[in-house]
């Protein structure tokens, strides 16, 4: 009995520890970034691996008030919003009428959503460049809008449709039996019941977009319409003797996500997860 | 949607037979697929993604390492779990580019080996040709490894505590818990998120090549999404459709094994 | 469906995006408000010459304060992105009025796809013909960008380093063979010779240009060899990467040449981490602050080859500025370029940047400093090619880039990086059948 238990103790205190490297493993880049981001240029260039004895809040500043990362910010945050809502609004619409509605091939429509959902956006580009500049959009936040829609409806349909098939058919029905159109029951029974689903589906959406790069590279060029993420990649050549200021421009395009997760967890998870599940 | 997919689908394949400027195309039937299969990038970049494949089972065996210690109810375990899916929602790119100094020869990483005495195993992560990639996939591994002990968890979680009870009780050792029991019982998650890193290291790791090598030194670590983009920003637009309609054909074959896994998973 | 509520769904849809575009169309970017003479200007030349982009600043705020409705917004460009983001937006026909590329062939190459307008057609000769090098981006008798600055490349050393090995601190290498002595002296001493860095592949690139074309008689042998006329594989083209390689093997590089970009590499001698080093005057300049005048030696670079060209030293406009043939205002882009040729505007430029101004009226007399001198003096070189500057810009990046990364990186020998060389140029030939024209009509004359 006293070797079982001392096993035990040293399986918990092993699993501890590889539980503990791992986190340090997980957390060291993010360290990296905000200590660097904090450091003088001249602090970094003579040992990179230092602690930040002095710092200094110079890059931070810099980023912020002599360069266009807050416009960028912005943008960002512009197309974010645009794109994921009406992909949420759109996906509600269609997943509900695929799953309730009574229209035929109304599987085959979410089997495309699923199929579409692996095309990689890249082979989309070619096309859609060409037919951004044709129409004069290119350069303007709309190109990207306009493709991350596109792009994030499969995904959204496939979601929100796994997920009503899980309301029970007899709410449903019970609900129509006593005369409500197809619409009310919509507006009445189903949209209260999604709040939690819809709200997980938006935040996924919403850092797909806001971490998204190749897209915004090439639809968004001038320095006015970039996208934070793009930005990041030109900051990265443009100071490339300037390590820490870089880093403060990951560190500002980090918090927000940051701050996003640590107040809503379990929304991140569930989300993530409940695709699999279905 | 058939516009954001069925109208550029159509085009790409049409612009892949066309060469020289696009305001002024000409076309050159399939020269532009015969110049690609004989680029030496090109076979490296689907070289690079099938070497990226690699760490899926890295990945996969370690996330599920981690969930399974996790859900022997250890103290904690939620704080585990929230660091672990840390890095899983942070901006690629702003990851990548700290990666991208970390990884110098004269980076942190090294120089940290080298104070420990084990410069031996000091590499040049970036600039190595051969390492080139496999950095690249131990980013990918370092960030999408969260998403792994995540799924893992829940589905370890969602499993019926009897089996795992009476085995307990029939005298069970810890390990032979996990690997006979426990493992056996989630294989279709499993394979479902097999199926889904496949396809992520196939067509979502732009952002990581792009910050860290830029698909050098030379292009060994370029991928196929990477050669797309350096012919399109070259004005060879036909060249990058005519990769795009090659990657279109590899990501199908996988569309088809996912779908055939989910209904092997549904029938379960 | 019902048809009501079809509609209603259709309805609250084009609300919706309505919305959108709203929103989004109230975040549009000023350079698309046609009433303002607003200018954008992409430009590059901090690499070159350290202080450029200050000196711009200054230019700029000057002249609009002489110029209150002209408003400028300058967009530092990166090195390694500054040929693929143009191309890009050639292909969107939106974007900068003025640009910045390399002479010659990445300024004439957007010109022959009918990007670019020809600057002679908004700038009098009275004007441009006090500007120096014209003649690299002359095509079709018009003058199409606009030199700012004159750079050549000369092979410097640390006299303190060179005295600790026991090697004259006066006297630089001329030959190849005394720089390779002159190496293995300095590694005995634990002192890493040569630095540079290529993570970029703009190290190779310069050795292309500083070495390999050591073995041509002429600059056209080297325009032949991009249209194939001449054979790449031919030794005198590709034989310097023999080179490239022995410097890797024998260790005397940096350690870290293949992680660290360009730039990075140009620390290494201010920071007094290697012997010897290449860089432009502006670059030198900037070593000089950090190492001291006395402290270093200014020369050519070693000769290693028999061609004439062996003696030929490497005075380039390097980048220029052009206008693009979208510019809403073309006249206003001309008129601020020529600013940037006032006479305040060159002094201001020297004493930011120590780099010569492309300028014949720019006074020599100004040039007080002693290695500065010693610069000016190996830029009045009788013979330069910068031969890089001929090369087509996808060849450059995918052969002349990537080739030399995969040298330093060790994943590839010289006969591997012929062939690859080879290769893209007939890529470059399949891709873009009419830059190869156009090319071909330019080097030879049909």
């Amino acid at each position: 009995m006293r070797t079982r238990a001392r096993h035990g103790i040293v399986r918990v205190l092993s699993q501890h520890a590889f539980l503990i490297i791992i986190c340090l493993a997980a957390l060291y880049p993010l360290w990296f970034i905000a200590s660097t981001a904090l450091r003088s240029n001249a602090a970094y260039q003579l040992d990179p691996t230092g602690f930040p004895s002095h710092p200094t809040l110079g890059s931070l500043r810099n980023m912020l008030f002599h360069e266009p990362l807050p416009r960028w910010m912005w943008n960002s945050f512009l197309v974010t919003i645009s794109s994921v809502a009406v992909s949420t609004f759109f996906a509600l619409l269609a997943a509900y009428a695929a799953v309730f509605g009574r229209f035929r091939g109304h599987s085959i429509f979410v089997s495309t959503s699923v199929a579409l959902m692996v095309v990689p956006p890249v082979t989309l580009l070619v096309p859609m460049f060409v037919f951004m500049v044709d129409s004069g959009l290119v350069n303007h936040l709309q190109s990207v809008i306009i493709f991350y829609t596109g792009l994030l409806v499969p995904f959204a349909i496939f979601f929100m449709s796994g997920f009503f098939r899980t309301i029970p058919g007899e709410l449903i029905e019970a609900a129509s039996s006593e005369g409500a159109g197809p619409f009310t029951v919509f507006r009445r029974i189903v949209l209260p019941l999604s709040g939690a689903a819809s709200f997980t589906l938006i935040v996924v959406q919403a850092i797909w977009v806001w971490n998204e790069l190749l897209i915004a590279l090439v639809f968004l060029q001038n320095e006015g319409s970039r996208t934070l993420m793009a930005g990041l990649t030109q900051f990265q050549g443009r100071f490339v003797t300037n390590e820490p200021l870089v880093l403060a421009g990951a560190l500002l395009s980090i918090l927000p996500v940051v701050a996003l997760y640590l107040s809503g967890q379990r929304f991140f998870v569930r989300g993530l997860t409940a695709g699999i599940g279905k | 949607m058939a516009f954001a997919f069925g109208f550029p689908l159509v085009q790409v394949v049409r612009d892949s037979f066309y060469a020289g400027n696009f305001s002024a195309p000409i076309y050159v039937g399939l020269a532009n697929y015969r110049g690609v299969l004989s680029d030496p990038a090109f076979h490296q970049s689907i070289l690079d993604n099938m070497k990226l494949l690699l760490t899926v089972p890295i990945m996969l065996g370690l996330g599920l390492a981690i969930a399974l210690v996790l859900n022997d109810r250890i103290r904690g375990g939620r704080h585990y779990q929230s660091v672990v899916f840390l890095p899983y929602v942070l901006p690629a790119t702003a990851i990548g580019i700290a990666f991208s100094f970390l990884l110098q020869e004269r980076g942190v990483l090294n120089t940290s080996l080298r104070r420990l005495g084990l410069g031996g195993l000091a590499q040049d992560w970036l600039g190595n040709s051969h390492l080139a990639i496999v950095s690249v996939g131990g980013v990918v591994v370092w960030q999408q490894l969260g998403f792994a002990v995540v799924v893992f968890t829940a589905a370890l979680l969602a499993l019926p505590p009897e089996t795992a009870e009476a085995a307990r009780i029939d005298g069970a050792g810890w390990w032979q818990l996990q690997l006979r029991v426990l493992v056996p019982q989630i294989r279709p998650i499993i394979e479902l998120l097999a199926v889904i890193q496949v396809i992520t290291v196939i067509s979502w790791v732009f952002n990581y090549v792009y910050v860290l090598t830029a698909g050098g030194p030379g292009f060994s670590s370029s991928v196929m999404e990477l050669y797309i983009w350096r012919s399109f920003s070259n004005g060879s637009d036909g060249t990058a459709a005519s990769v795009a309609v090659m990657l279109l054909g590899m990501a199908s074959v996988l569309i088809g094994l996912s779908l055939w896994v989910r209904r092997q998973t549904a029938a379960q | 469906m019902s048809l009501k509520r079809a509609l209603a769904i259709l309805g609250a849809a084009v609300v919706l995006s309505a919305a959108v575009f709203v929103t989004a169309a109230m975040s549009k970017t000023a350079a698309n408000d046609p009433n303002n003479a607003k200018l954008t200007y992409w430009y590059w030349a901090e690499s070159d010459a350290p202080g450029a982009n200050k000196w711009l600043k200054s230019e700029v705020a000057l002249y609009e304060k002489s110029h209150p409705n002209v408003k400028i917004s300058v967009v530092i460009q990166s090195t390694d992105t500054l040929t693929s983001a143009f191309t890009t937006a050639a292909q969107t026909k939106t974007g900068p009025d003025i640009a910045t590329q390399w002479a010659t062939l990445p300024t004439l190459t957007p010109a022959w796809s009918g990007a670019t307008v020809p600057i002679s057609d908004y700038v009098p000769k009275s004007e441009w013909k006090n500007w120096i090098s014209t003649a690299e981006n002359m095509w079709d008798g018009k003058l199409w960008a606009m030199p700012q600055y004159l750079i050549g490349i000369p092979f410097v050393w640390n006299k303190q380093l060179f005295k600790k090995a026991g090697l004259n601190p006066n006297v630089g290498p001329k030959t190849w063979a005394e720089f390779l002595a002159d190496c293995k002296k300095l590694k005995a001493k634990g002192i890493t010779p040569f630095g540079m860095g290529n993570q970029d592949g703009y190290g190779g690139a310069w050795f292309f240009s500083l070495i390999g074309k050591q073995n041509l008689n002429s600059i056209n042998e080297l325009k032949a060899a991009m249209i194939g006329t001449q054979d790449f594989a031919n030794a005198k083209f590709s034989g310097f990467y023999q080179l490239l390689v022995d410097l890797k093997k024998n260790g005397y590089l940096n350690s870290d040449v293949a992680s660290i970009s360009f730039g990075q590499g140009f620390q290494l001698f201010g920071q007094k981490k290697v012997a010897m080093s290449w860089g432009t005057d502006g670059n030198v300049a900037q070593w000089e602050g950090q190492v001291g005048a006395k402290n270093m030696g200014v020369g050519a670079i070693p000769i290693w080859g028999h061609g004439k060209l062996s003696t030929s030293y490497d005075v380039t406009q390097s980048s220029d500025a052009f206008i693009t043939k979208w510019s809403k205002n073309p006249e206003a882009a001309a008129q601020f370029l020529v600013f940037l040729h006032s006479p305040q505007a060159l002094k201001a430029w020297y004493k930011a940047t120590g780099v010569f101004p492309a300028d014949k009226r720019f006074p020599a007399s100004l040039v007080t400093d002693p290695i500065a001198k010693q610069l000016l003096k190996l830029d009045q070189s009788p013979v330069s090619v910068w031969p890089e500057n001929f090369v087509p810009p996808q060849v450059d990046q995918n052969a002349d880039l990537a080739g030399g990364e995969q040298i330093t990186s060790g994943s590839a020998s010289p006969a591997a990086v012929v062939k690859l060389w080879k290769s893209q140029l007939s890529q470059w030939k399949s891709q873009h059948p009419d830059e190869y024209a156009a090319y071909k009509k330019w080097a030879t004359g049909h």
